[in-house]
């Protein structure tokens, strides 16, 4: 082996260079392959408590989106075709306006028939009183002669006759004359009920007939004719699992969001707690579903005023919540809180 | 004097490059062996690193792993919500499916249903299409090894399956570790799980909870357990639930435990006598040296400068090795997700520089007892 | 060829040496007293068995007396600590080994060059002396090649240049014929003579080897761990 310096040797000079150079290419391997397990924070805002709820006790739960009036399935009184339909989903409706008509020709047939009877009964009537008055004529000329012998007795009682039972036609005219005009009540009465008004103000919120359909007295049709409920303001029914139902305060606003929007919160203001404790409904729409967990539903008013909220929430919409929870059951979370408010 | 060490070191080539070899072997052998030993251990956790945004996961008192789950009512959820200190929780469902392929096999899979809301669950990154998909009817996305076992050597974008009676399309892959099984994973929107997994009472695997800032998330555990009386743990406790759950119920750790075992002695053997009959061959010239005047702190450091070349040599091939063996694997389904963690080669470095002593210690010690007299006989 | 102004190299006094073999103690040397002057080539003659091992080891500092006390020019060398005795040696004391004992793989001028290295110089500088060293033993052209590419004379040469390129003031060589011819033997007495014996340099070679013993300065014999000849010719007995 010649021994000149610039002679690269392969142990002594190659083979610990390719040890470094590979050591520091395992060490950047190793550093590189390191998996990443640091926390991420979500891509899309997942509903939380905010403000002053953030770091003090509270209580979640998840609810929908209702009228204050609750949803109001619209009926009809009359079995019949649809005619005439006047108003269309989201249109905001007051108090006793039209909503759909139901085929009033028979109903109107009978106003015209009635109509015709009262016209008929006013003839007969008109008819008896000449004949009462002809009747009554002839008596009193009767009556005024003195001769006895002048006037029959039988003539005279004819007379008496005549006038009687023209007096009772008359009465019997306007017996129908009566009750003509309370068919044509009745008939208009019945052509009233053939329109179908709103029973109060709001916002029609589904409307599942068309022009044309029948719509029965008798339901039939599984879906309501038209869904109808007060928009202004919005309630949310929001659902607290039994076992947490101690906790809330009741009272207090909650913080909402809908599901989505995480990050669009608004406080809603409370209304009642419903007295009944119900079963929860059940999210898998299973029907062999058991259900054990009963619910106190708890009903809050979302602002009118809050940005955006009518595109925001939306009736039927599910939404999370999250309401303060009365002090000292687990930490003095909820007593700053309730200092610092 | 060094120089001249280094020298009597390579002089010799097929003594030096056996002590190399050795050395690298066992060093090979100790860094491969535990470094799959981890990652398959690890693969007991890999169901909860998947999920990336969580740090704190509720469960049942009695579940013990994210594949060893008792479901709980849904208003868990809002129990959950309801603590301080949870900036927010998610539902999360792991269930098991029994899904029909084209061929008309069985195969089981794992169904995971994030929220519906936020996607929270789902892996970090995706293969090919989008988390948006899921939004879609009846989709589901899967993860790249279970695509590659299940539609093996074509795409399964588009695939239909029949999940529960359901129907369910492939229209996403994403970039998951696979479970320690290695079950095919498909992630849905929790909605939909909840149809494609046959159903009993409770569905709710877990919640997963984000804390809220200035709380840890140990913290958050003990008020949540406190509070609403289910199990909670932190990301990392978790996790070495699901690393500890494998050693409890698996072999693997006593395997490689040997094998690592077995590494490190064959590794002694091979370094310790290589160097041994090294170091025996030239306690001649050792001895002259001696004599000539060199002391024996001198030769200490000879003899530790050789001992450290070869070492450090010997490492850095063998780590290489390792190196080399996994990227060589990364492509393999088997192998995904296997990395090197970087205690592993701080360990086998450590055992490396035992050896290297211990072995360089023996010899030394030969060296030091020879009597610089030795060299008149 | 003692010169002029000659001084003692060595002075031994009352050297004993023991050696423990089991249970028992075997004595190897017997109170040596001796001295060595300064410019001679001093043989040191015995059998196998013998002690002379053992005495020159003590002489020349890497073995312990069990008794007694050795002067190397002037020095008590076992009052000195370890470390101060192996710098005296590295100094003052050049060795040439029967087997040699090069390093077999740096070449022959580096390897003449270890006591230099030893010494802490650099390994350029010292290989150039070495390579000096080489050039007085007329192997200069031989100073690339490795040890083992070397025949046995050249190694001895190489092993000489080692023994003598630090300029050490005494020089002990072991058996340095023995593995030679005739002829070569005295040429390498020869060697040692005109480089080795200096005016101020002290050569004591051990050997039994009687072809060369014309060649001593003077001539020590041990038998039995004891001095019994000391003259610059051999006994008739041997």
């Amino acid at each position: 082996m010649a021994l000149l310096p610039q002679n690269l040797s392969f142990s002594r000079r190659i083979l610990p260079i390719i040890a470094l150079v590979g050591l520091a290419f395992a060490v950047f391997f190793i550093w590189r392959g390191l998996p990443d397990r640091s926390l991420s924070e979500p891509d899309q805002e997942p509903a939380r408590a905010t403000g002053a709820l953030a770091n003090s006790s509270r209580v979640a739960g998840a609810g929908l989106v209702e009228p204050s009036s609750e949803i109001i399935d619209i009926g009809t009184a009359l079995s019949g075709l649809v005619t005439d339909l006047r108003v269309q989903p989201g249109d905001y409706v007051t108090k006793g306006q039209p909503l759909f008509t139901v085929d009033d020709r028979a109903a109107r047939a009978r106003i015209g028939e009635t109509n015709a009877a009262i016209g008929e009964a006013r003839a007969a009537i008109a008819e008896a009183q000449t004949a009462q008055r002809t009747a009554e004529a002839q008596l009193a000329l009767y009556r005024s002669v003195e001769d006895s012998a002048a006037v029959s007795r039988s003539e005279v009682i004819k007379a008496e006759g005549d006038a009687s039972s023209a007096r009772s036609r008359l009465q019997l005219a306007r017996a129908r004359l009566a009750a003509a005009q309370a068919a044509l009540s009745s008939a208009r009465t019945e052509l009233g009920r053939l329109t179908i008004r709103a029973p109060i103000t709001g916002e029609i919120l589904a409307v599942n007939i068309r022009p044309g359909e029948f719509v029965s007295t008798m339901g039939g049709n599984s879906q309501p004719f038209i869904r109808m409920g007060e928009t202004r303001p919005l309630y949310i029914r929001i659902d607290i699992d039994e076992s947490e139902a101690p906790r809330i305060k009741l009272g207090a606003p909650a913080l909402v969001s809908p599901r989505g929007a995480a990050d669009r919160q608004v406080n809603a203001e409370f209304v009642r707690a419903e007295p009944l404790v119900v079963p929860k409904t059940s999210l898998t729409n299973s029907a062999s579903e058991r259900v054990d967990v009963r619910v106190l539903q708890v009903l809050y008013q979302l602002p009118a005023d809050a940005e955006g909220a009518e595109q925001l929430f939306r009736v039927g919409q599910q939404v999370d919540a999250f309401i303060p929870a009365v002090d000292g059951e687990n930490n003095g979370g909820g007593k700053t809180q309730e200092t610092a408010e | 004097m060094l120089w001249i060490a280094i020298r009597m070191l390579t002089g010799d080539r097929q003594k030096f490059y056996g002590l190399l070899f050795g050395i690298a072997f066992s060093t090979l052998l100790i860094t491969q062996q535990l470094t799959i030993f981890v990652n398959l251990l690890e693969r007991g956790a890999s169901g909860v690193y998947n999920v990336s945004s969580a740090d704190v996961w509720v469960m049942d008192p009695v579940s013990r792993t994210s594949d060893v789950a008792y479901a709980m009512p849904s208003t868990a959820l809002d129990q959950v919500r309801g603590v301080a200190g949870v900036e927010w929780a998610v539902p999360h469902i792991r269930g098991q499916a029994s899904v029909r392929t084209k061929d008309g096999d069985l195969e089981g899979v794992a169904i995971i249903g994030v929220d519906d809301a936020t996607l929270i669950g789902l892996p970090k990154g995706m293969i090919e299409g989008s988390t948006d998909v899921l939004s879609q009817p009846d989709s589901v996305i899967i993860d790249d090894v279970g695509a590659a076992r299940m539609f093996p050597g074509a795409s399964p974008m588009g695939e239909r399956l029949e999940l529960n009676d359901q129907r369910a399309v492939v229209r996403g892959i994403a970039d998951a570790i696979p479970s320690f099984t290695s079950t095919v994973v498909l992630y849905t929107k929790y909605s939909q799980a909840l149809r494609y997994v046959p159903g009993t009472r409770n569905r709710l695997s877990f919640v997963l909870v984000g804390a809220a800032d200035g709380i840890s998330a140990k913290e958050l555990t003990e008020r949540i357990e406190k509070q609403t009386g289910l199990k909670a743990e932190t990301r990392d406790e978790f996790a070495q639930g699901g690393v500890n759950f494998i050693i409890e119920n698996t072999g693997i750790p006593l395997n490689f435990g040997i094998t690592v075992l077995l590494g490190f002695i064959v590794g002694v053997a091979i370094v310790g006598l290589t160097f041994s009959l090294f170091i025996r061959d030239n306690i001649k010239q050792f001895g002259a040296l001696k004599a000539i005047g060199v002391t024996n702190g001198k030769i200490a450091q000879m003899v530790a400068i050789q001992a450290g070349m070869v070492g450090m040599i010997g490492y850095g091939l063998g780590v290489l090795g390792t190196v080399g063996f996994i990227s060589a694997f990364s492509n393999n389904p088997t192998f995904k997700g296997f990395y090197i963690p970087w205690q592993i080669p701080l360990i086998s470095f450590a055992a490396m520089v035992l050896i290297i002593t211990l072995t360089g210690w023996v010899a030394l010690r030969g060296v030091m007892k020879t009597e610089p007299a030795a060299v008149f006989r | 060829m003692s010169g002029q102004n000659t001084t003692t190299a060595i002075r031994t006094r009352g050297v004993t040496r023991d050696f423990s073999a089991g249970q028992n103690t075997i004595t190897v040397l017997h109170g040596i007293d001796l001295e060595v002057q300064s410019g001679e080539l001093t043989y040191l003659v015995g059998e196998s068995g013998s002690g002379k091992t053992t005495l020159i080891s003590i002489m020349c500092g890497i073995l312990w007396p069990t008794q007694g006390e050795v002067e190397v020019f002037g020095t008590d060398i076992y009052a000195l600590s370890d470390t101060e005795l192996v710098n005296f040696r590295l100094q003052n004391i050049g060795f040439i080994f029967q087997q040699y004992n090069l390093i077999p793989s740096i070449d022959a001028a580096s390897n003449a060059a270890v006591p230099l290295i030893a010494q802490g110089m650099d390994r350029k500088h010292a290989r150039e002396r070495g390579v000096a060293m080489l050039e007085k033993l007329n192997i200069a052209d031989q100073a690339d090649k490795l040890p083992n590419q070397l025949s046995g004379g050249q190694q001895q040469r190489v092993a000489i240049a080692r023994a003598l390129v630090h300029e050490p003031r005494l020089v002990v060589c072991d058996e340095p014929t023995a593995a030679l011819d005739a002829k070569s033997g005295r040429r390498v007495m020869d060697l040692l003579r005109e480089v080795g014996v200096a005016e101020d340099r002290s050569v004591i070679i051990v050997t039994h080897d009687n072809r060369i013993f014309d060649l001593a300065d003077r001539i020590l014999v041990l038998e039995d761990g004891r001095i019994t000849h000391d003259g610059t010719d051999m006994p008739e007995d041997h």
